[in-house]
């Protein structure tokens, strides 16, 4: 009997030292969990420190996608009308996330490090259409001192879509 | 000695027609007419006269390619000489221009051709203007276009400038050339015996081969196999050049002189300039790989040097002293190998361009152990792949001097400055 | 058939031809050796270094010439001293090849190393990236890792433009001269070429405007890396989207192997369209190549002026309906018309269209008032007689053949018929030139005659005349009749250039019967495999067009009709005095092309078209069709080669095929339900009513088999990825002559038309404006200008310099050209060029503007 009270108050005091610790729980959508590092969220398209976009429209996440998820048509930039360096960039960029596994297979492939997993999380649409993520959607803001593409280059300062080529580290 | 080709220096103005024809000049075309075409190929076949250009293709043989019938046939002079160290034809051609005419013109007749073209390198405009006034002469005395001295044979002689490329000197590229193509060679077969210039049967010699072959006919073939060595018959003109007190072109007997006399003899080079040590020297040119001290007792001749694996070549003997840089000078060889590459093929257009800027690399002092090993990886992989002979010249300063003067590379490689990581 | 060797590759047995390269040879046991400059439709060169092999002969005694054997009794080999390149060497009896030793694998990756060192690695955004044989063999033969510092690659262009067509990457380019040597041996354009030596070794072009050929979008295809990219696909798609499709170039009688990759979009709106067109292996047809108005001018079927939905003329204006209202109302009036309707249809719908169209007339109107609306050249019955056999090949052409071409620019009229002939040329076949001006064959003609204006016809009989007599005239004529009954093979072309549609009808029969003298051996040159007619039809599906009867007094299958109906002619001046009430056009539009003027007297029009055309602009009703783009059908070339093309894209607007329009009106008519497809109207109405189709179907015509040299497997040395033909060979029906002989034709009389003081003829462009190329943007800078063209005498006598503008008034219309005095025109005689289509020799009046 004693045995029981005994056990009954070390169950109480369990409950009661909890009253004083951090609630693990968070007040979604209030209060936001902090991501890991490596979590994988939504795509972003990046843009160089001068605001040129870094997707060269290759198609290669396209290619790399398991889930037939990312769609891409180029076109080509001129000096007086430059969205990327080099030749190519992406006229349309769309993802259809309903379709995305969130794999990064996409960031693996990409050759300029352009398109990068996240950390947003908050994916939900009303219809399948807006579930399609179009390129000024995913793209990052313009960076401070860099300027909105479409741009007027100089000749030859962008001619080529990977900027410095560098030996395997 | 009397000379053979080098004339001039025993007999005065033999550049004018008259003062060659009073010395015995043109009287081996004579004897050629008398003989018939197939006794003059079989003559010239029996003196084994190997090609002097640098491969040692005997010229009877080449001869004996040609197909017999009716249609054109060319004779082309291969005078675009840009190996360096080399300015043998420009001399024969410039002091003693009417042996190589004749020389051309008893191979015409033999094989059946009626026109010759003189195929020179564009730099000797000067000493093509000295031919070109020979060609006159043998025009205007019926040495030269119709129905040459009553011989019922006629024969058109051209002279032609290349635009100064060392792959002209092939002599693929060479007809390249004178169609009016880019200086390419190409891949033979066919060869040019077969279908050369304007897709018809050519003969493709050296200035010095023909400059041989009027003193066969006028002597007999007996008298040439009896000059020089088993392999190499005759007599042979050797361009000294480089550290020696005096370079110039020299006649010599093939076997009877070795390197060594060559450089230190009283009637050649006169020892060393400023009589500083031997290094090394290159026996033919940028082509042929370099030879040290223990090859000087080695003789002239095409088979000289084959102990030593090195070969005559052109002859074309640049002498290096003590002093020399070998990692330099290989950079300068090197360096022309690759300004020269046509860029047909890819392992001599990529290689040569790697291999320079491997040398550049080491000469500044930035170069590493590896990039030796580098150099000497490039080099063996553009071996036996290229498509002419070029490619593979190009590889063998690098793995001779790689070879012979490691320690050079070595220091070279040690003293370097590590470049800072980036 | 040349001689067989036996050779051994990797140890495998195999005989080949003699002549043939060990590359070429070792294919063929699936030995892929590989390659950068090789091209096995080029002459081998050696320039890349990626196909050095270990090439082995037996050995031979020196002095007994026996065979030196090793001790188990197998021959000894000498493997020589080093590697040899395997596109070079010929095959020769007993060689051994080894192409997987230790050395050679490292020779590969030697040279891919090599050619890494210059070569941009920026595959992400070149258009070959995934197709490019740089990639494929650095994959399968590179090292992986390469010891190159890749800071100093090369810098150079990225963007230069060759032309309006071909964009050269400098950097990209790994100078194997297959750009290079495509355009001086295939094409004889030598526009582009090398310039520079050693690693700055780089193309340019040496024409003004540069890269002026017509194939120069061949060499984008045989290009091993991305060097040379073409306009139109630039930056288009990567090739792994793209869905090819099998075709049928739409232009042109030879009837080119296309394929077509299309992809859906959402830069247009998220259809399927045709991204490029590139060429499908076919060696009996166009081989490998096709023109550049081949493969550019598709974009007509995209155009954004397509017609979409039917509209009906009310209150004088065409307004949009729907179908049922549309083909009610056509129904009603034709069948209300009845006999006396009228039909005229264009040469380029497929067959099942036109078989439909004249059943539609014969069995559902019970009339025979059907015809081409321009018919330039006649002899499609004669072509049926002695038209070239079923089973020939051009390439098989060469020693001991002749080929004859009459009055035909082919260059203009039929690149890939002029291509052939010349490669036949130069293998040695005799070619017979007849023309009345210089054109691009000349230079490789054996015998060349340029007979006097109108003349042409009198030629030919002449030259009929001598070989019948055989006399061994040795005038000119004469040498070319001997020639062409001694020949072993005679393929004669003939076009109508200057010439009526009578003087064509007279020329057909003239060379029919001179195909028919038989020589010395009792041979002649019909019913023979590579002998016989052929026709330069104008359009892609003439021979079609006649075969399925669209013709007044020939019903399909060339069998004649009681009451022949009206021609073209007479139905157009029936119009014009109220006589023909009733007129269907299909595809064609002769209000456009002056040979309608406007409606007439017409009670109803019906166009059925794919543009608002001229013609359509005056209809009561137009029927929006589907181009060939859209859906499946067959053409007959003019080799009477029948080729199914597939459907790439999706229908725009409402359009409906040709086809089932008129099924559809038939119905309506009481006439049979409409097929449910197009290969059930070439089964049971083409193959059931067309004697000579009787045999085929859908799928006897996609039959394929291995072609050589085989330049479309997985392998991809070769460039491209279309090339490999799935999707059929065709099949070419059999003339008369092959099954019996036929009779002499009977030649009529014809008067030449006449000629004023300085005759004028119309010459073909390949880029003559039109309603479908005109909508290609891409070819527009190209496009053939209104010219004059005047011989320098002429020119002086009226004196008219090279750019002056001039005016000539032809058939009373007045045409405003620019002059241009050069060589293209003989004394005499004035061409002019780029613009439509007139017959005969013009009567015109030329004046300076």
């Amino acid at each position: 009997m004693i045995d029981g009270i005994v056990e009954l108050l070390r169950g109480m005091g369990i409950t009661l030292s909890h009253l004083f610790k951090k609630p693990v729980t968070y007040q979604y959508p209030e209060e936001k969990r902090p991501v890991r590092y490596r979590f994988k969220g939504r795509h972003e398209l990046k843009r160089y420190d001068n605001g040129l976009e870094k997707c060269i429209g290759c198609s290669l996440c396209a290619a790399a996608c398991p889930a037939d998820a990312i769609f891409v048509e180029a076109s080509e930039n001129t000096d007086a009308e430059r969205f990327s360096p080099g030749e190519r960039y992406a006229s349309t960029y769309e993802i259809n996330m309903l379709r995305c596994i969130f794999c990064g297979f996409c960031e693996d492939a990409c050759p300029t490090e352009a398109i990068v997993l996240e950390d947003k999380y908050e994916l939900s649409f009303y219809d399948r259409a807006s579930a399609i993520y179009t390129k000024e959607m995913l793209i990052v803001p313009v960076p401070e001192g860099g300027q909105d593409t479409p741009q007027i280059t100089e000749p030859g300062m962008f001619d080529r879509s990977i900027p410095d080529m560098e030996n395997p580290k | 000695m009397t000379h053979i080709i080098l004339r001039h220096h025993d007999v005065e103005n033999i550049h004018e027609l008259s003062v060659y024809q009073a010395n015995g000049g043109y009287e081996g075309l004579k004897k050629a007419f008398s003989l018939g075409p197939k006794a003059v190929i079989d003559e010239v076949k029996k003196a084994v006269v190997r090609g002097r250009g640098g491969a040692g293709f005997p010229a009877g043989l080449k001869w004996g390619f040609i197909p017999g019938g009716d249609m054109q046939k060319y004779i082309v002079i291969n005078t675009d000489e840009s190996e360096t160290g080399t300015f043998k034809d420009r001399e024969i051609l410039e002091k003693n221009p009417h042996q190589v005419i004749e020389g051309a013109l008893i191979a015409a007749y033999a094989v059946g051709a009626t026109k010759i073209y003189n195929y020179w390198r564009g730099e000797y405009m000067d000493a093509a203007y000295a031919c070109e006034k020979a060609i006159k002469d043998c025009y205007a005395s019926g040495l030269l276009g119709e129905n040459i001295l009553g011989s019922g044979f006629s024969c058109d002689f051209y002279n032609h400038f290349g635009a100064g490329a060392y792959i002209c000197g092939e002599e693929t590229a060479l007809l390249n050339s004178l169609m009016g193509d880019l200086g390419q060679p190409w891949s033979k077969p066919p060869f040019p015996a077969q279908e050369g210039l304007y897709g018809k049967p050519t003969v493709v010699n050296n200035v010095e081969t023909l400059a041989n072959i009027a003193p066969i006919l006028v002597n007999g073939a007996d008298w040439y196999v009896g000059l020089g060595t088993d392999q190499s018959n005759g007599i042979k003109v050797v361009c000294l050049s480089g550290h020696v007190n005096r370079p110039g072109n020299y006649e010599i007997e093939m076997g009877k002189v070795t390197y060594h006399q060559l450089i230190y003899g009283e009637e050649y080079g006169q020892g060393m300039r400023d009589d500083k040590g031997f290094k090394a020297l290159l026996p033919s040119g940028g082509s042929g790989p370099v030879v040290t001290a223990d090859a000087l007792d080695a003789d002239v001749s095409f088979e000289g040097l084959n102990p030593f694996g090195s070969m005559m070549g052109s002859a074309s003997i640049i002498v290096m002293d003590e002093d020399t840089d070998m990692v330099w000078a290989t950079e300068k060889m090197t360096h022309f190998f690759k300004h020269e590459s046509c860029g047909k093929c890819t392992p001599c257009r990529e290689g040569t361009f790697w291999l320079e800027k491997l040398l550049i690399k080491i000469n500044k002092g930035r170069g590493t152990q590896e990039d030796i090993q580098k150099l000497e990886r490039v080099a063996t992989q553009i071996q036996g792949k290229c498509l002419c002979a070029l490619g593979e010249f190009a590889t063998s300063p690098v793995l001779s001097t790689i070879k012979h003067f490691m320690d050079e590379y070595k220091a070279k490689v040690n003293t370097a400055v590590p470049v800072p990581a980036d | 058939m040349s001689d067989l060797v036996t050779i051994f590759v990797d140890g495998i047995e195999l005989q080949v031809e003699q002549g043939a390269t060990v590359v070429d040879a070792s294919k063929r046991v699936d030995v892929d050796i590989p390659v950068f400059c090789h091209h096995p439709k080029l002459e081998p060169v050696g320039m890349c270094r990626m196909c050095l092999v270990e090439i082995g002969m037996p050995m031979r005694d020196r002095a007994t010439g026996e065979p030196v054997l090793e001790e188990d009794g197998s021959p000894q080999i000498n493997w020589g001293r080093g590697l040899q390149t395997g596109c070079t060497v010929r095959v020769a009896d007993g060689m051994r090849v080894r192409t997987t030793t230790d050395v050679v694998d490292e020779a590969r990756e030697n040279v891919i190393e090599f050619l890494l060192t210059s070569h941009p690695l920026d595959c992400p955004i070149c258009d070959k990236g995934g197709e490019c044989p740089l990639q494929n063999l650095t994959m399968a033969h590179g090292l992986g890792e390469s010891a190159f510092d890749f800071d100093s690659k090369m810098q150079n262009e990225k963007h230069v433009p060759l032309g309006e067509l071909i964009f050269l990457d400098r950097e990209r380019c790994i100078q194997c001269a297959r750009c290079t040597r495509f355009q001086d041996e295939i094409a004889d354009d030598p526009v582009i070429g090398f310039h520079n030596r050693g690693r700055a070794l780089e193309i340019v072009t040496l024409s003004d405007p540069g890269f002026d050929s017509y194939w120069s979008g061949n060499t984008t295809d045989i290009c091993p890396v991305g060097a040379l990219t073409t306009a139109d696909f630039r930056f288009g798609a990567r090739p792994w989207e793209l869905i090819p499709v099998a075709s049928i170039s739409p232009h042109g009688p030879e009837g080119a192997n296309i394929t077509m990759s299309t992809r859906q979009e959402a830069k247009s709106g998220g259809r399927v369209v045709i991204k490029r067109i590139m060429p499908r292996q076919n060696e009996l047809v166009n081989e490998i190549w096709i023109s550049d108005h081949t493969r550019f001018v598709h974009h007509f079927a995209d155009a954004a002026d397509r017609l979409t939905k039917p509209l009906i003329r009310k209150g004088g204006v065409l307004v949009e309906t729907d179908w049922d209202t549309a083909l009610t109302t056509v129904a009603e009036k034709l069948q209300a018309a009845g006999s006396s309707a009228a039909g005229l249809s264009g040469d380029r719908p497929s067959n099942e269209d036109l078989f439909a169209f004249q059943k539609l007339f014969r069995q559902g109107l019970k009339s025979h008032h059907i015809d081409l609306a321009a018919s330039r050249i006649a002899g499609g019955d004669v072509t049926a007689q002695v038209g070239i056999a079923s089973g020939s090949n051009l390439l098989d052409l060469g020693r001991g053949d002749v080929i004859v071409v009459v009055a035909s620019d082919l260059h203009e009229e039929a690149p890939i018929w002029w291509l052939r002939v010349k490669q036949a040329a130069e293998r040695g076949a005799q070619l017979v030139v007849l023309n009345v001006r210089p054109t691009r064959l000349d230079k490789f003609a054996t015998h060349l005659v340029h007979y006097p204006v109108g003349e042409a016809v009198a030629t030919v009989r002449q030259l009929l005349g001598a070989a019948q007599i055989s006399d061994g005239a040795s005038d000119q004529i004469g040498k070319i009749a001997e020639a062409i009954v001694g020949a072993t093979n005679v393929v004669a072309f003939y076009g109508y250039e200057g010439l009526t549609y009578a003087e064509t009808d007279v020329l057909a029969k003239s060379l029919a019967n001179l195909l028919q003298v038989k020589n010395s051996d009792g041979h002649s040159h019909v019913g023979r495999v590579n002998n016989g007619l052929i026709a330069v039809w104008p359009h892609n599906n003439t021979q079609g067009a006649w075969d399925m009867g669209i013709h007044p007094a020939l019903a399909p299958g060339y069998q004649s009709v009681d009451q022949p109906g009206r021609s073209a002619a007479e139905i157009y001046s029936g119009v014009q005095d109220g006589t023909v009430q009733t007129l269907f056009v299909m595809a064609a539009d002769p209000v456009g092309d002056g040979l309608m003027n406007g409606r007439g007297l017409l009670d109803f029009l019906v166009v059925q078209e794919l543009f608002l055309t001229e013609t359509a602009k005056v209809a009561d009703v137009v029927l929006p069709a589907q181009s060939w783009a859209e859906r499946d059908g067959t053409f007959t070339n003019g080799e009477r080669r029948v080729q199914r093309y597939y459907p790439a894209i999706q229908p725009v607007g409402e359009s409906r095929p040709d086809w089932q329009i008129i099924e559809q009106i038939g119905h309506k008519m009481g006439l049979d339900k409409p097929h449910f497809a197009a290969s059930l109207v070439f089964k049971k109405g083409i193959a059931a009513g067309v004697p000579q189709y009787s045999d085929m179907d859908y799928r006897s015509i996609a039959k394929v088999e291995k072609q050589y040299p085989d330049v479309g497997g997985e392998d991809l040395y070769y460039g491209g990825t279309s090339y490999e033909n799935k999707h059929g060979l065709g099949q070419q029906w059999t003339s008369a002559a092959e099954s019996g002989d036929v009779a002499m034709f009977t030649v009529p009389d014809v008067t030449p038309s006449a000629a004023g003081a300085l005759p004028v003829i119309r010459t073909a462009a390949l880029y003559t404006p039109g309603t479908l190329i005109n909508r290609s943007d891409v070819l527009s800078p190209r496009m053939a200008q209104p010219t004059l063209h005047l011989h320098a005498a002429d020119a002086d006598r009226l004196s008219i310099a090279t750019g002056d503008a001039v005016i000539v008034s032809v058939n009373g219309q007045s045409l405003q050209l620019s002059a241009h005095v050069n060589g293209a025109a003989p004394q005499g005689l004035a061409l002019i060029n780029g613009v439509s289509y007139a017959a005969g020799v013009l009567d015109a009046k030329i004046e300076t503007a």
